[in-house]
């Protein structure tokens, strides 16, 4: 890893540019630090941040290390159009999903996470499954941010791969443990105005220092012709599809999206919501494109390595002041998505483990529950760094959590609206998509003959879903309706007979299929009808000290949550089938 | 220089111009907000 060629600063230099990064981040969380926090603001900081801190915050989060690496990674493998498949796609998927966070919290105002929603809503099962899934992708992302860490300063610094992951998480969680998710929303601030500065600068200087535009001319025959078409379907079908499937899953599943929702003023979510989707689109396109340049200089990475693409293109054209900021834009992307997935993991512990399913939402002690968040914080980081010093194959483990935030989906956005949907129906849907996702990704069965031909049905019928759900979120389910069966209409022809050669693309089709499929069916001839309201009841604020409840906005007015009519309710409650 | 390397160049530098605009909308809520924090004598988060 310490090439002498790659090795570009000294350890002086790299420990000032730690210090001062962690060193700052940790100042300013001192700023905002209590001696006794409060448990609630722990988690969301009060439902009230504004509109600077929540855009900063939402678009720091959404950004990681690999945002960066694979965008640029795209961008070289699929050429011209590789980082729009990348990240307009990510991007996009932040907006989709505004219209839901509306509607979370629309009827669970007060809540900490999208599991303790599904709790108030259906039970424990259902809770579980969300807050599972979320641990095991918090700590797979912690992992893979340490990883990526470990690796940046290896590669730019006498420090070895090891040292690096575990300065990079000591000094996350020296900022995070004692404020959380307050500490981490705030930090995100200067974070994300780290990132944004360095992509502003950094990617023309390069472009420049390059040679273009003059290499475009010179460095035409580099590409092949798909590469040199923006309109490719080999990068569609190889890089955009999948992410599609793949992001939106991820966007409703991972808590610390979630979080942000939850922790915003209400009436600020849209602006938000855009913003972040132009900053994230903006900022991991512009990254991509430095593998687009290095694919029209013939750039070859180290040891085939497309991961290395952009240290190494860094490395070859900024001069030290510029490799600095660079050095500092990778541990600011790591670093605010690694203090997210502990804020993340510390909320999952403390509102679902142990507020609702060991304390009880009544007796669950404030004081208790930080030290929850603490300690699990602490527990996380040290998994993390144990994971991350084994060099573990993360592929398989992100695909897995992907599929399961993939089943959820659907469930989970029906259980916000449809009131017929049961914990049963929620269960068992998510389960039997994941026993059907499995054989398909991994191709435990040859995806040849009627399989074949069933795993294509199920693919347009998931094309149909995902595309439903985008339109329904903005127009209601009418058109949702009449989109899902024109994406059915259309995309069969094209898809049977082919698209499971695609094993990651369809099996995450057939996970969005199936646990659609089954939920429907099983809901369907219910007769009971959940009352809503009944989840802004069951969920809510822990610790009463330094309390700062908002008023309720003209959305909830409209929904006529009254406290008075809320408790009088006589609502069908279908916890009892859990 | 031909307009397809035009309109590479243009498609290459419009993300960083994008970024600073978006820079430039979150710093300026941040202090707005920073501001009203201060004066009020609140944390702003």
């Amino acid at each position: 890893m310490n090439d002498s060629s790659t090795v570009q600063f000294g350890a002086v230099t790299v420990v000032l540019l730690l210090v001062l990064f962690y060193g700052g981040t940790f100042w300013i969380s001192r700023g905002i630090r209590k001696k006794k926090e409060n448990a609630d603001e722990y988690m969301t900081a009060g439902n009230k941040i504004g509109f600077g801190v929540s855009a900063a915050s939402m678009t720091a989060t959404w950004i990681w290390a690999s945002s960066m690496y694979a965008s640029a990674a795209s961008g070289y493998q699929y050429g011209i159009s590789g980082p729009i498949h990348y990240g307009l796609w990510g991007a996009l998927m932040i907006l989709f999903i505004y219209p839901f966070g509306r509607r979370i919290r629309t009827v669970a105002p007060r809540a900490h996470s999208i599991a303790e929603v599904m709790h108030a809503r259906h039970g424990r099962s259902s809770q579980l499954m969300l807050a599972g899934s979320n641990v095991v992708g918090s700590v797979i992302s912690l992992m893979s941010n340490y990883i990526a860490g470990g690796v940046l300063i290896s590669m730019l610094s006498p420090f070895t791969f090891i040292q690096g992951v575990v300065i990079v998480a000591a000094g996350v969680l020296l900022y995070t443990l004692w404020s959380g998710f307050r500490a981490s929303v705030l930090t995100d601030f200067i974070q994300v105005m780290a990132m944004l500065g360095a992509v502003a600068v950094i990617v023309p200087f390069i472009f420049f220092a390059a040679g273009f535009p003059a290499a475009f001319e010179t460095g035409a025959g580099n590409l092949t012709p798909p590469q040199g078409n923006f309109f490719s379907s080999e990068a569609f079908l190889g890089q955009g599809a999948p992410y599609i499937a793949a992001v939106l899953a991820y966007a409703i599943g991972n808590q610390t999206i979630a979080q942000r929702l939850f922790a915003v003023r209400e009436d600020l979510i849209k602006p938000t919501f855009i913003t972040a989707t132009v900053g994230y689109g903006a900022m991991v396109i512009g990254v991509g494109m430095l593998g687009v340049l290095a694919l029209y200089l013939g750039f070859e990475p180290s040891g085939g390595d497309v991961n290395n693409i952009i240290p190494e293109m860094a490395a070859s054209y900024l001069p030290g002041i510029l490799l600095a900021l660079f050095f500092i834009m990778i541990i600011g992307a790591l670093s605010s998505t690694s203090d997210s997935d502990l804020a993340a993991l510390s909320s999952i512990m403390m509102a679902d483990i142990y507020g609702q399913n060991i304390a009880g939402k009544e007796k669950a002690n404030p004081t208790t529950m930080l030290f929850v968040g603490r300690a699990t914080m602490v527990a996380a980081s040290a998994i993390a760094v144990a994971f991350a010093s084994l060099q573990l194959n993360i592929l398989d483990l992100l695909v897995f959590v992907g599929a399961l935030w993939g089943a959820l989906v659907f469930p989970v956005l029906a259980s916000l609206y449809w009131g017929r949907v049961t914990n049963r129906a929620f269960t068992v849907s998510v389960i039997v998509a994941l026993v059907t996702f499995i054989p398909v990704r991994f191709e435990l069965i040859p995806l040849v003959g009627p399989v074949g031909l069933l795993v294509d049905i199920l693919s347009a019928v998931g094309i149909a879903v995902v595309l439903g759900l985008m339109s329904f979120g903005f127009f209601g389910l009418r058109v949702a309706r009449i989109v899902a069966a024109v994406a059915f209409l259309v995309s069969a022809p094209f898809v049977i007979g082919f698209l499971h050669d695609y094993a990651t693309l369809s099996a995450s089709l057939v996970a969005y299929a199936v646990s659609t499929l089954v939920c429907i069916a099983m809901s369907f001839r219910q007769k009971d009808d959940f009352d809503f309201s009944l989840i802004r009841k069951r969920t809510g604020d822990f610790d009463e000290s330094d309390d700062d409840p908002q008023q309720p906005s003209a959305a909830d007015d409209s929904l006529h949550l009254s406290r008075a009519s809320r408790d009088g309710a006589e609502a069908t409650d279908d916890r009892k089938d859990s | 220089m031909s307009i397809s390397t035009l309109a590479l160049t243009a498609y290459v530098l419009v993300w960083p111009a994008l970024v600073a605009v978006v820079m430039a909308v979150i710093g300026q809520a941040f202090f707005k907000e920073w501001k009203e924090a201060r004066d009020s004598g609140q944390d702003i988060v």
